[in-house]
């Protein structure tokens, strides 16, 4: 069944317990795990933060921060050495992008089931990333 | 990359398209039409205003009694004050040490030190508030509400360093570095920990939605009607194009919070201070000229503090508005300020909530009792002449009398201090906003905020003040009763830290583990 492997499939984290089961059914779509490729959108700092304020975090040790919680995550999960991007950005948007940059074939996320008005007001960003990735989607229920 | 930039400038360019053309189109109706159109925003608010008066403001105690939430306030700040041993006093020399930096350690979780924490707070608590409050307080409730104002803030004092030290303790460390906290987090996990999850829980919620509606009334449409009030007072063509100073306040907070221009929130932080220093020189050399009259204006505030035909409210109508108008400045109670002290470096909660029991002292009673001094000083406030003068306006024209060309500083510094408290507050609004729907979507938030800086800067002060004062003292009802719930708690940590404190024993040991947490 290789011939039905994917080259690379794409799970965007969000730190939940729900997107790190996205990894599971993911791996199944690949022959090997180094086709995996994480993604993690950080959203900017708010200008009054105290942290921007005084300018003591930048955007740097942010992502470092995240790879290596991430890492430490995954290795506690089992999980060998996958390539974790992060960026930082409009969440949605910066799935789509990372996706196109490295040529995926396949986005596995989870569907984080918002009820009722806040469904309503803003939709999900699995909602969105179907709509705008180039590639197929395979949202978890 | 080059996409969000992109993005964050067509959300610019959309709010300021609606932003003109909605007045634009407005006048193109017919001549007399900014009544028509502004008054409809202001007949809007003012429905708004009627609905939660019914349900925060009944009197308790008949016609003349104290407003239930006035009272939750004033209930809140004696509490904390006798539970906690006078700690407004007694950690006043301790506080003063840890900002100055003797506690600093950078092996401490968290992103800023206690003196930056302190500065980062005091940027949304010293606002137009301190100039314009005073003003509103002493036209509303005689001298004597500024007499209250400064026991509200001292004691004040007390709820402030509960509730930032709770904010310190049940703070999250998120997985990027930044810190979360607030009265989200102490309600919903310091309340869990209690055994009373589902109860904190409730609270958080109820607070993260009086928050994030709060802080577009006090934090930002009370500012921007003030600092129009300030800026027309000097340029007096801009009095009738009050839509044209809403637009371009909009979009320089625009360019802030959602352009990620810091540069001007950077510009905005070290002009705060500065005119904040001029600001209290001009004070001490208005009482200098007047120096003879400064005992009798002080004798005045007294005396009118306890007389009971004072003014309109009866006996207690000063205290009430004193109190009312110092929570409004200072956030005491309010829980507002955790959030930004929880993202102090330390190990020691209790060391943060020390550190934030200044913050009432520096603002309520140091700045504003300034400006009460000054208005009462000049007299302008007695004046039947200048009946019409509210807010802003009598304070500058009560610096007027001394200084002829002190309006134009107040328009200045108004505007400065206003741009910072909105910024500032609408990071509070944006952790709430986050709190509730998660963050990927505050552009929402951000745009409804940009829409009410437009809104607050055409509406009249009456209904602004109305809707700001009951959102921000609804904040303190889920925050207080939290704190009430956690006050055994917070007793124990005081005095586990004092003994530790006198010892000389500064443990360096965690009170709490700080585990990564990831959700609330």
């Amino acid at each position: 069944m290789s011939w039905l492997k994917r080259k690379s499939v794409l799970i965007p984290i969000d730190f939940s317990d729900l997107s790190y089961q996205a990894l599971g059914p993911a791996k199944e779509h690949v022959e090997d795990i180094s086709a995996l490729k994480l993604i993690h959108v950080l959203a900017p700092l708010h200008p009054a933060d105290p942290a921007a304020i005084w300018d003591t975090l930048s955007d740097d040790d942010r992502k470092e921060k995240v790879r290596s919680f991430t890492r430490n995550k995954l290795s506690e999960m089992g999980y060998g050495d996958i390539h974790i991007e992060v960026v930082i950005g409009d969440t949605t948007s910066k799935i789509v992008d990372y996706a196109q940059d490295i040529d995926a074939d396949l986005i596995v996320m989870p569907s984080h089931g918002r009820k009722g008005v806040s469904r309503f007001l803003l939709g999900s960003v699995a909602e969105q990333v179907v709509r705008l990735s180039h590639c197929p989607v395979l949202i978890l229920k | 990359m080059k996409k969000l930039p992109l993005r964050l400038k067509h959300y610019l360019y959309a709010l300021a398209v609606l932003l003109i053309f909605l007045p634009q189109a407005a006048f193109a109706q017919n001549a007399n039409a900014s009544v028509g159109f502004l008054g409809s925003i202001e007949a809007g608010v003012q429905s708004v205003v009627d609905v939660l008066n019914l349900i925060f403001y009944f009197k308790v105690g008949g016609e003349n009694g104290m407003p239930f939430i006035v009272l939750w306030l004033v209930i809140g700040a004696v509490f904390f004050t006798f539970r906690l041993k006078f700690i407004n006093i007694r950690a006043f020399k301790h506080a003063i040490d840890v900002v100055r930096g003797k506690y600093d350690s950078d092996e401490d979780e968290g992103d800023v030190s206690h003196f930056q924490a302190l500065a980062a707070a005091l940027s949304g608590t010293v606002g137009i508030g301190n100039i314009a409050g005073v003003a509103i307080a002493i036209r509303l409730g005689g001298p004597g509400a500024a007499f209250w104002m400064t026991m509200a803030g001292f004691l004040g004092m007390s709820s402030k360093f509960a509730e930032c030290t709770l904010g310190q303790k049940y703070r999250v460390i998120k997985p990027d570095g930044t810190v979360g906290g607030g009265p989200m987090y102490y309600l919903s996990r310091g309340l869990s920990a209690m055994g009373m999850a589902p109860v904190g829980k409730a609270l958080a919620v109820i607070f993260a939605v009086m928050c994030a509606i709060g802080s577009l009334g006090i934090g930002n449409m009370f500012q921007a009607n003030q600092a129009f009030a300030a800026v027309s007072n000097v340029v007096p063509f801009l009095t009738s194009l009050s839509w044209l100073f809403g637009i371009i306040l909009a979009l320089i907070v625009g360019l802030v919070i959602l352009g990620g221009i810091e540069r001007i929130g950077a510009v905005a932080g070290v002009l705060v201070p500065f005119m904040a220093v001029i600001y209290a020189l001009a004070c001490f050399w208005v009482m200098l000229v007047k120096l003879p009259e400064v005992p009798s204006a002080i004798g005045t505030i007294i005396t009118g503090a306890f007389s009971p035909e004072a003014v309109a409210g009866g006996a207690i109508g000063a205290l009430v508005i004193g109190f009312q108008r110092a929570a409004f400045s200072n956030e005491a109670g309010l829980g507002s300020a955790a959030i930004a002290h929880s993202a102090a470096k330390t190990d020691e909660p209790v060391r943060e909530g020390v550190v934030a029991l200044l913050e009432p002292f520096i603002d309520t009673m140091f700045i504003c009792n300034l400006t009460a001094i000054v208005i009462v000083l000049t007299g302008v406030y007695a004046d039947p002449t200048a009946v019409d003068l509210n807010g802003a306006q009598l304070s500058a024209a009560s610096f007027e009398t001394v200084i002829s060309w002190f309006p134009y500083v107040i328009a200045v510094a108004g505007f400065l201090f206003a741009l910072s408290t909105m910024i500032s507050w609408s990071y509070y609004g944006q952790q709430a906003w986050a709190y509730l729907f998660g963050e990927s979507t505050t552009n929402i938030y951000k745009g409804i905020f940009l829409f009410c800086v437009f809104v607050g800067s055409v509406v009249n002060l009456g209904p602004v003040l109305d809707f700001s004062d009951i959102m921000a003292l609804a904040m303190s009802l889920p925050n207080l009763l939290g704190c009430f719930l956690m006050s055994g708690l917070l007793a124990r940590e005081l005095n586990s830290y004092m003994a530790r404190l006198k010892s000389g024993e500064m443990l360096p040991a965690t009170q709490v583990a700080r585990e990564t947490v990831l959700r609330r």
